[in-house]
C-alpha cells in the first residue's frame, strides 16, 4: 500500500467509523477517571475495518454504545477502544486468566468473550471494584497480604477472588486454591493470593 | 552500617496495581496510535526467497507494511524459526492480524541443527577451571558418586507480553516498553534508528514480570520505531505468546556429567564436572560460567570444570531466573543428597559440616555468611528431624509415600556503581531521581523504606522514579543486583540529606517532621545527589553507570567474594495408585545479608518456591526436530504452577548483613529464591521412592 | 482472522435459518471458548457468526422427571451446580468442575463442549496464524495433507483409537462423563430433530479425521438427556493431568458401579485423555461386573481396557496410567455407596 493509498483508508475509514454516541463519548471520557493525565490518553476511537456489530453495554456501570469490529474481543473492546487497561492480556487464549473481568456479575475471561457478546449486558473491570477512594475488601486483602509482586495478573486475580467469595466457595484453602488456578500468577504469589480471600471471606461476609 | 532490622512496611506501588492504574508498556494509549502485527518465518534456516505483501497492503485498515529490505533487521536470511519476515500496521489490531496472516513467503531452506542431541551437532569446548587435586582425590577416594543430570529449554514466560508503544515528536523518540534496562534499549533504537541517545527517551516504569527474558534489547522495539516514523504516528505492537516462544530468549538446555568423592572420613574432598549446553556461536549466556558460583556453596578444595558449547538453530538462549547456579546446582544438590547416603549422614548434617569459607574459584576469602544458619532454621521448621532416612520408609495411611527432601542454593551478591538524588520537600512530598526497574521484586519498596527508615517524611508522598531513561541512568535490572545496588546510595542520599539538614537546622531545629520543619525554616525544599560504588571500584565506575553503560562488579570482589545463600526443604506426596506428585509443604531460609524490605522479600521468597517447584516438575520448551520450534508455544501446553499446586509455604529470612559486600549490607535475591526447590524436591522424590531421578521436568511417568 | 457478521438468533429455527442463508460460510457460536480460539488459530475461518447462547429456553436444566435433560446452551458453571447433578451424580458434576477454569466455565455450554477439538498440539498450533508458528500438516485441518503428529512429540497424544491419519485426543471431560452415563444428544437442524446416542455421536478417525461428530452442517446440539439411575450416587471422574488444575487429562476415567454388598452388579467406564474418542471400556466392565471389587480386580480391569493400546514413542505411560486411574475411579466410585 502507498502513503496515498493509506490517506485514502483512513478518510474513507471515516464512513465506517466507529459511532460513539453522545453519552458514551461522556462515559469514555470518564471512564479513566483515576489516571493522572486522563484526558490526553483517552483514545478517540478509530475507524474499524471489518464489518461492524453495533452493541450498547454497561461497563462499570456506564452505558457505552459502540459499532465495533465484528473479530474484536471483549479484551481488545476495553482495552484498545475504551481506555480500560486495567484488564491485561497474557495470552488472548483463555489460558491464564489475566484478562478476567466480570460479565453480568460472573468471571469469563475477556480474551474468549467476542466483543459482540456483551451487547446488553453488564461489565465489571477491575476499574470498576472500587468506590471512589475506598478500596474493595479484596483489593485491600491483596495490599495487606502482599498477594501480588510484579502486579499483571492482578487485576484479573482479583475479579476472579471477588467471585470466590460471592459464590462461596472460599470456604477452605483447597477451594480456594482450586477457584483461582485459572489465574496464573508467574512471579508466584499463590501464598498472598490465598491469604487475601481468606481475609477478605471476612470483610465481605461480615 | 545499619545496625538495625528495616521495619516491615506494606509495597508502595500495590495500591495502583490493585486497582488496574498501574500503567505497563502496552497500555500507553495515544491519539491516532496504529497496531502493528509481525509475520514469523515458518521455517527454521534458510532464505526467503519470495514475499507476497500484496494481500496485506489490500486488507481494510492496513497503513504500511514493513518487509524485506525496508529494515535491516528484515533481511531474508532466516537463522530461527519465527523470525520476523515483515510486520503490517494498520488501524486497527484486528486488521493487522488479517494483514499480518494475508502474507505469503516462499524460502529457500537449508539444512538445520535444531537440539544439542540432533545429528551433526558437535561440542566446542570452552575454557574449563582446574584447581587442586582432582585426579588424586578420586584414587584415595573412599565413596564415588556419580551422574548425568539434565535440565530443559525453559522459557521466562513473564505474564507481560512484549509490549512497545514508540512515537515521535519533534524529531524526538519515545518508547514505552516493559524492560529490565531501559538504557541499553535506548543505545540499541538510537543506533538502530541512527540518531543520537538524547533524542531517545525508554519508560519502562512498571514491568509485568522480568525474569531476564526483557534484559537485552528486543529485535522487534526498533521495528515498531521505525514503522512510527514511517507513518508519523504512534505504533503499538503486542507480541503474541506463540511468536515469543520462537523469538524471544530462553533458559538452554543442559547436561552436567558431575562425579562427587568423599574420603574415608566421610569429608568431600573433589568434584569433577563436564556441562555442555545448547549455545550461538556468539551467544549471551556462557558455557564456563555453571560452575564458578556452586564451587563455593561447601568446603570442597578440588575442582576440575569443564565445559562446552553446542550450536544450535534456534532462537539464543540467555539468562533465566537462576541461571547457571539453577542447572548446576541440580546436579551438585543431588549429588551431595546421594553421598549422603553412601555415607550414612544425614543430608542436612553432611552440608552443615562443609561449611565453606573459601572461595576456591579465585583463592581468597568468602565474606562471613550464614548458610549454616539457613540450614538450622529450615530443619527446625520443616521438623527435619521426623525424617527416617530409609527410601520408602514414610508412609500415609491410605499407602501415598512421602519424601522429605533438602537442598540448597548460592547465587553470587554483585552490585553496581549507582548514583541517586533524593528532595525532600515543604510541600509534604519527596522525591527520589533512583535507577532500575520495578519487575515486581519490590525495589521501590525497598528504597521507600530506605528513605522512611532514615528520615521522618511522609511515608505514602514518596514519588520514585526509576526506570525511564529521562529522568536518569537506569541500570540493568539483572543478577539480583539491583536492590543491593540502589539501597546503598540510597542509605547514603538519606544521611547525607539529614547531615545537611542539621547544618541548615542549627542546633535547635524546630518542631514537626521533615517538611514542616523545613516549612518552618522557609526552605521549599532540600536535595542531595549521592553516590555509592562496590567494593574496588573507582570514579570510572560511576562514570559508566551515568552514561548507561556496564556498572556492575562482583561477586568477586579485590580480597573477598560474597555470595547469597538459601536452605530449602520440601514435603513431597506420591500417590500409591496413579502416582501423581504433589508438594504440600516447602520452608525456605535465606541469607541475603540485610533485608531491606521486609515484606517484598517474603514475597519473592514464596514466589521462589512457586518458580523452583514449577521448573522441577512442570516446564520445558518442547522442541520438535523436524521443524526447530517450540510446540507447546502457549500457556496450556506449556505448563507452569497453578494455585491448586502449590501448598503451605514456610519463609524467613537470617538479616544480618553482609559487613564487606556493600555499607548498607545487602545481597540480592531474586536468583536466588529458586535455587534450591528443584533439587530438593528430587532428592524428596528419592527419599519416598527410592529412584533417582536426574532430568528435570520430573513427570508422573518418570514415577509410575 | 479475516471479518465477520456477527448476529444472534432468537430460536432455534431461527438460528437454522440463518446458516442455511450464510450458505457455508457460517459457524454457530455459543460461549466461544472453543471457536473463537480456533479463529485466533487460524483453524476456523467462518464469515458468519450466528450466536445461538440467547435461545428461550435452551439453557434449561431439567432434572425432575425420569431423565436429566441439559439444554444445549445451559452454562457449564450452572449444570455442575444444579442440586441434583452435584449430589445425585458426582460423575457428571466432577468431569464439568474438573475442566478448564472457572472462567471458561462460566462461558462455555454443554453443548459446545460436546463439539469441542482436540488440543493435539500439531493441530492447534499449526494452521500458521499470527498467535502461533509452527506450520504442520494435519489430516484433521487439512484431510489427506498428512500427519505431522506421527514420529513427532507424542506424550499428549492417543494410545487407544488411533489410526495412521491420526492419534489426536479426545480432549473433553464431560463427553466421557456422559459415555460412561449413555448420554442421548438432541440435535436439531434443517431436517428437524434427531437423537443420537453418545456412543454414535464420536467418529473414530480411521481414515477420515476431519469427521469428528455425528452431526450434520447447520444442525445444533439443542439438549443432552440421561436416564436416571441410582449408579450415578455411585460414581466419579477421576482426572489425572500435569498439574493440579487447568489442564486436559493425561488420562481420566469417569466410573459409575451399583454395588450389591461388596460385589459389582453393574459398572460403567469410560476413558479421557487417552483415546481419540471418549471411550467406553467395556472390557474394563466385564472385568468387575459380578466380581468382589479389590483393588487387584480394580487393576486388572483398568488393564484390560488397554488391550488394544497402540503406544508411540513417549506415551506408553498412558497405558499403565490410565489402567490405574481406572483402579482409583473403581474404588473411588464403590466407596461413595450410602
Amino acid at each position: 500500500m502507498t502513503d496515498h493509498g493509506c490517506n485514502n483508508e483512513t478518510s474513507s475509514g471515516v464512513t465506517r467509523r466507529t459511532v460513539l454516541g453522545v453519552s458514551a463519548g461522556v462515559t469514555a471520557a470518564s471512564l479513566v477517571p483515576l489516571r493522572l493525565d486522563a484526558q490526553e490518553q483517552v483514545p478517540v476511537p478509530g475507524p474499524e475495518n471489518g464489518p461492524t456489530t453495533h452493541i450498547s453495554f454497561q461497563v462499570n456501570g456506564e452505558r457505552v454504545t459502540i459499532d465495533v469490529d465484528g473479530r474484536a474481543s471483549l479484551l481488545d473492546l476495553l482495552r484498545e477502544r475504551l481506555a480500560l487497561t486495567g484488564t491485561k492480556k497474557g495470552c488472548d487464549h483463555g489460558q491464564c486468566g489475566a484478562c478476567t473481568v466480570h460479565l453480568d456479575g460472573r468471571p469469563v475471561s475477556s480474551c474468549l468473550t467476542m466483543a459482540a457478546k456483551v451487547d446488553g449486558r453488564q461489565v465489571t473491570t477491575i476499574e470498576g471494584l472500587a468506590r471512589g477512594d475506598e478500596l474493595h475488601p479484596m483489593q485491600q486483602a491483596f495490599i495487606d497480604n502482599d498477594a501480588l509482586q510484579c502486579g499483571y495478573c492482578t487485576p484479573g486475580q482479583i475479579m476472579s477472588a471477588v467471585a470466590c467469595v460471592t459464590q462461596g466457595q472460599a470456604t477452605d484453602p483447597g477451594a480456594i486454591r482450586e477457584f483461582m488456578s485459572g489465574n496464573i500468577c508467574r512471579c508466584g504469589a499463590y501464598v498472598g493470593i490465598l491469604a487475601a480471600i481468606a481475609q477478605a471471606a471476612e470483610t465481605m461476609e461480615g | 552500617m545499619p545496625a538495625e532490622v528495616f521495619s516491615d512496611i506494606a509495597r508502595v506501588d500495590a495500591r495502583g496495581k490493585v486497582l488496574g492504574q498501574t500503567q505497563y508498556g502496552a497500555d500507553m494509549h495515544l491519539p491516532g496510535m496504529l497496531y502493528a502485527m509481525l509475520v514469523p518465518a515458518t521455517v527454521a534456516k534458510g532464505a526467503v526467497s519470495n514475499i507476497d505483501i500484496t494481500p496485506a497492503t489490500e486488507t481494510s485498515g492496513v497503513v504500511r507494511v514493513l518487509s524485506l529490505g525496508d529494515f535491516p533487521t528484515l533481511s531474508p536470511e532466516i537463522n530461527y524459526l519465527g523470525y520476523p519476515i515483515a510486520m503490517v500496521v494498520a488501524e486497527t489490531l484486528e486488521a493487522a492480524i488479517e494483514g499480518a496472516e494475508a502474507i505469503t513467503a516462499t524460502y529457500e531452506t537449508a539444512p538445520f541443527i535444531p537440539l544439542m542431541d540432533s545429528p551433526g551437532a558437535t561440542v566446542v569446548p570452552s575454557e574449563g577451571f582446574d584447581t587442586g587435586d582432582v585426579d588424586t582425590e578420586f584414587q584415595n577416594a573412599a565413596e564415588i558418586v556419580e551422574g548425568t543430570f539434565e535440565t530443559p529449554a525453559q522459557h521466562h514466560n513473564a505474564m507481560e507480553l512484549f509490549g512497545t508503544v514508540a512515537h515521535w515528536s519533534g524529531g524526538r523518540l519515545t518508547v514505552y516498553e516493559g524492560c529490565q534496562n531501559s538504557d541499553s534499549a535506548r543505545n540499541a533504537l538510537a543506533e538502530a534508528m541512527g540518531i543520537s541517545p538524547e533524542l531517545v527517551t525508554v519508560k519502562s516504569d512498571y514491568v509485568g514480570g522480568g525474569f531476564g527474558q526483557k534484559s537485552p534489547p528486543k529485535l522487534q522495539t526498533a521495528l515498531v520505531a521505525e514503522a512510527a516514523r514511517l507513518t508519523q504516528r504512534p505504533v503499538k505492537l503486542v507480541t503474541p505468546r506463540g511468536q515469543l516462544f520462537h523469538i524471544a530468549n530462553y533458559r538452554p538446555r543442559s547436561i552436567h556429567n558431575i562425579r562427587l568423592t568423599a574420603n574415608s572420613e566421610g569429608r568431600l574432598t573433589a568434584i569433577d564436572y563436564d556441562v555442555v549446553q545448547e549455545n550461538w556461536p556468539d551467544g549471551g549466556f556462557r558455557s564456563n560460567g555453571y560452575h564458578e558460583d556452586v564451587a563455593r556453596l561447601y568446603a570442597i578444595g578440588n575442582l576440575r570444570a569443564t565445559a562446552g558449547d553446542i550450536y544450535i538453530d534456534r532462537n539464543m538462549p540467555r539468562h533465566t531466573r537462576g541461571t547457571h547456579p539453577f542447572p548446576a546446582g541440580f546436579a551438585l544438590e543431588s549429588a551431595i543428597d546421594e553421598m549422603a547416603y553412601r555415607l550414612g549422614v544425614d543430608p542436612v548434617q553432611l552440608r552443615l559440616d562443609h561449611e565453606a569459607t573459601t572461595d576456591i574459584i579465585v583463592g581468597q576469602p568468602l565474606a562471613p555468611h550464614f548458610l549454616n544458619d539457613c540450614l538450622r532454621e529450615g530443619a527446625r521448621r520443616f521438623d527435619w528431624s521426623r525424617r527416617t532416612p530409609e527410601p520408602g520408609s514414610m508412609t500415609l495411611e491410605d499407602g501415598t509415600l512421602v519424601g522429605l527432601g533438602v537442598a540448597c542454593g548460592i547465587f553470587g551478591a554483585s552490585g553496581s556503581a549507582a548514583e541517586t538524588t533524593l528532595r525532600v520537600r515543604a510541600d509534604g512530598t519527596t522525591r527520589i531521581i533512583s535507577s532500575g526497574h520495578e519487575m515486581g521484586q519490590g525495589i521501590r519498596t525497598a528504597v521507600a523504606n530506605a528513605i522512611v527508615q532514615g528520615l521522618d517524611v511522609n511515608p505514602d508522598r514518596i514519588e520514585i522514579l526509576l526506570g525511564d531513561t529521562s529522568v536518569g541512568p537506569q541500570m540493568a535490572t539483572v543478577g539480583e543486583r539491583g536492590t543491593a545496588s540502589i539501597i546503598p546510595a540510597t542509605v547514603k542520599a538519606v544521611q547525607a540529606l539529614r547531615a545537611r539538614f542539621e547544618e541548615l537546622a542549627g542546633p535547635n531545629p524546630p518542631a514537626g517532621n521533615l517538611h514542616q520543619q523545613l516549612a518552618r525554616l522557609k526552605r521549599p525544599y532540600i536535595e542531595v545527589t549521592a553516590s555509592e560504588l562496590a567494593p574496588g571500584q573507582d570514579a570510572s565506575a560511576l562514570e559508566a553507570f551515568r552514561t548507561g553503560r556496564r556498572a556492575g562488579a562482583g561477586s568477586e570482589y579485590p580480597g573477598f567474594t560474597s555470595m547469597s545463600y538459601i536452605a530449602q526443604f520440601v514435603e513431597i506426596h506420591i500417590e500409591p495408585g496413579t502416582r501423581r506428585i504433589r508438594m504440600p509443604r516447602a520452608v525456605s531460609i535465606a541469607d541475603i545479608g540485610r533485608v531491606v524490605s521486609p515484606r517484598t522479600a517474603r514475597g519473592q521468597m514464596h514466589g521462589g518456591v512457586v518458580w523452583g517447584f514449577s521448573t522441577a516438575l512442570r516446564e520445558q520448551s518442547e522442541v520438535d526436530p523436524r521443524f526447530a520450534g517450540y510446540l507447546n508455544d502457549d500457556l496450556a501446553d506449556y505448563v507452569m504452577a497453578v494455585n491448586a499446586d502449590i501448598g503451605e509455604v514456610d519463609v524467613g529470612l537470617i538479616d544480618k548483613p553482609d559487613t564487606m559486600v556493600n555499607s548498607a549490607g545487602v545481597k540480592g535475591m531474586g536468583e536466588l529464591v529458586m535455587l534450591g526447590t528443584a533439587p530438593a524436591i528430587a532428592n524428596a522424590i528419592y527419599h519416598a521412592t527410592g529412584k533417582r531421578i536426574r532430568k528435570l521436568p520430573i513427570r508422573i511417568e518418570d514415577v509410575l | 482472522m479475516r471479518g465477520l457478521n456477527y448476529t444472534f438468533a432468537e430460536t432455534a429455527d431461527a438460528a437454522v435459518t440463518q446458516f442455511a442463508e450464510a450458505g457455508g460460510s457460517a459457524r454457530y457460536i455459543a460461549g466461544g471458548t472453543n471457536i473463537y480460539d480456533l479463529m485466533k488459530l487460524g483453524i476456523e475461518r467462518p464469515a458468519h457468526l450466528i450466536d445461538v447462547s440467547r435461545i428461550e429456553g435452551l439453557d434449561a436444566i431439567e432434572t425432575d422427571g425420569d431423565v436429566l435433560r441439559f439444554g444445549g446452551r445451559a452454562l457449564m458453571a450452572d449444570v455442575a451446580r444444579a442440586p441434583v447433578v452435584r449430589d445425585e451424580y458426582p460423575v457428571l458434576a466432577e468431569s464439568l468442575l474438573k475442566a478448564a477454569s472457572q472462567q471458561l466455565r462460566n462461558m462455555a455450554t454443554v453443548g459446545g463442549n460436546l463439539l469441542q477439538r482436540t488440543r493435539c498440539m500439531y493441530f492447534r498450533n499449526g494452521a500458521g496464524s499470527s498467535t502461533t508458528v509452527g506450520v504442520y500438516l494435519c489430516n484433521k485441518r487439512e484431510p489427506g495433507s498428512g500427519c505431522a503428529a506421527l514420529g513427532g512429540l507424542d506424550r499428549t497424544q492417543a494410545v487407544l483409537g488411533t489410526s495412521e491419519a491420526c492419534t489426536a485426543v479426545a480432549p473433553g471431560d464431560w463427553p466421557v462423563a456422559l459415555a460412561a452415563m449413555d448420554a442421548t444428544i438432541e440435535v436439531f437442524g434443517p431436517e428437524g430433530t434427531r437423537n443420537i446416542p453418545i456412543a454414535d455421536f464420536y467418529l473414530l478417525p480411521g481414515d477420515t479425521p476431519h469427521r469428528e461428530f455425528n452431526i450434520n452442517p447447520g444442525e445444533l446440539v439443542t439438549a443432552i438427556t440421561v436416564r436416571k439411575t441410582p449408579a450415578g450416587r455411585t460414581s466419579t471422574y477421576h482426572k489425572i493431568r500435569d498439574r493440579e488444575s487447568y489442564a486436559f487429562a493425561l488420562a481420566s476415567a469417569a466410573v459409575a458401579v451399583e454395588m450389591d454388598g461388596d460385589a459389582v452388579r453393574t459398572a460403567r467406564i469410560a476413558l479421557g485423555g487417552v483415546a481419540t474418542t471418549p471411550w467406553r471400556a467395556s472390557a474394563a466392565e466385564r472385568v468387575v461386573v459380578g466380581s468382589s471389587l479389590t483393588p487387584e480386580l480394580a487393576l486388572e480391569a483398568g488393564h484390560a481396557a488397554f488391550t488394544e493400546a497402540r503406544p508411540g514413542q513417549h506415551n506408553a505411560f498412558k497405558v499403565e496410567l490410565g489402567a490405574r486411574v481406572i483402579a482409583d475411579a473403581l474404588i473411588i466410585a464403590a466407596q461413595r455407596r450410602v
